[in-house]
């Protein structure tokens, strides 16, 4: 087959005017500020949840041991909520996007895997601790109620935690692995076409 | 001083980072936005980059890994078929060509579509072998293969 046309001629011919190199620049910052200013609110949400917790602790000097197992198990709750938030905000700076294709593929491979272990195992773990704790916390202070009250606060709060649980996570737990999912396969095949010797 | 090194990248390098984003997914906004942000690891890494490859092979693995990044943005979906603008053989003028060129070529796999947005931008194919990390045997058959199948689809098109 004669191949007579001169693709690199015509490739050549697609351009596109240069933007200013400020515009670069000006990303650039952009960049870095909005991803520092979703990483901070995060953090400050749940450190002064946590601060304020720790307060309550100190301030109303609860007497049953149920309401400070609670107290802990909610803030490690949120702690681990924090690493993993944190954990997947820096996991993308860390790879290096200047490695031969097939080793960065091989990279964000591993990293999707790893993200999908955080997004479900973790959360849950976070949400087991979370509740529990909430449930021990409130022992104390039902206690104190009258019955109907008492029951009545402990309904509410599980019917929320149960809501969360049963509706909210599987929900969110499910679109984020089907879209990881879709691009792990994704990889799988881009790299099935790097180790694809030309069969000819 | 490194700002300036920065500038004589960019000028220098733009208009071919562009044209490997814009093999890869056909879209020109698409295309800036992916070189942009090459250029934007291009700043933030300039400092890292040791000798150990040529500039212009360190920027084009940004570039093309950054494309492949662009799997994860699955709500922006490569435009490959436009059939319903067939052009009459005789009338083919340079600038349909490069339509056609690009929207051949974005049909292609994805690494084929790399390897030949590379190789039309000059790329030795020692370097684009080191870009893509395959062997060079493999890159020249690869290349020679996308050829054929380019110039069978430009036949079929007029």
């Amino acid at each position: 087959m004669d191949s007579n046309i001169d693709f690199k001629n015509i490739w050549q011919q697609q351009n596109i005017s240069q933007p200013n190199i400020e515009e670069i620049l000006n990303k650039l910052k952009e960049y870095k500020n909005s991803s520092l200013r979703k990483l901070i609110i995060a953090n400050i949400l749940l450190i002064t949840t946590s601060g304020f917790i720790i307060f309550i602790w100190y301030y109303y000097q609860p007497q049953f041991i149920s309401t400070k197992v609670g107290i802990v198990l909610i803030i490690f709750a949120m702690v681990v909520y924090l690493f993993i938030y944190n954990k997947q905000f820096s996991i993308f700076k860390k790879i290096d996007n200047t490695l031969t294709i097939s080793k960065y593929l091989q990279n964000l491979s591993a990293l999707k895997r790893k993200q999908k272990f955080m997004q479900t195992t973790m959360i849950r773990v976070y949400f087991i601790m979370l509740s529990t704790g909430l449930g021990l916390y409130m022992y104390e202070y039902a206690s104190r109620m009258t019955p109907l009250w008492a029951i009545l606060a402990y309904a509410i709060t599980f019917i929320w935690i149960g809501f969360n649980w049963f509706y909210i996570t599987p929900a969110t737990i499910k679109t984020q692995q089907l879209k990881l999912n879709e691009i792990i396969y994704k990889f799988k095949t881009i790299n099935e076409q790097l180790e694809e010797k030309s069969n000819k | 001083m490194q700002k300036m090194l920065f500038e004589d990248i960019y000028k220098t390098y733009w208009q071919k980072v562009f044209r490997i984003c814009m093999g890869y997914v056909n879209d020109s906004n698409w295309a800036k936005d992916i070189a942009q942000d090459t250029f934007i690891t291009v700043l933030q890494k300039l400092d890292t980059f040791r000798n150990e490859a040529q500039i212009g092979t360190w920027i084009f693995r940004i570039a093309v890994n950054n494309c492949l990044r662009q799997i994860e943005k699955t709500n922006r979906l490569p435009k490959t078929a436009l059939t319903d603008n067939f052009v009459e053989p005789e009338s083919i003028n340079l600038e349909e060509k490069v339509i056609l060129l690009y929207r051949f070529i974005t049909e292609l796999k994805e690494i084929d579509r790399i390897i030949i947005s590379l190789e039309l931008e000059d790329v030795k194919q020692a370097e684009i072998a080191n870009i893509i990390g395959i062997s060079e045997a493999n890159v020249r058959v690869k290349i020679h293969r996308i050829k054929e199948i380019l110039t069978l689809k430009f036949k079929e098109n007029g």
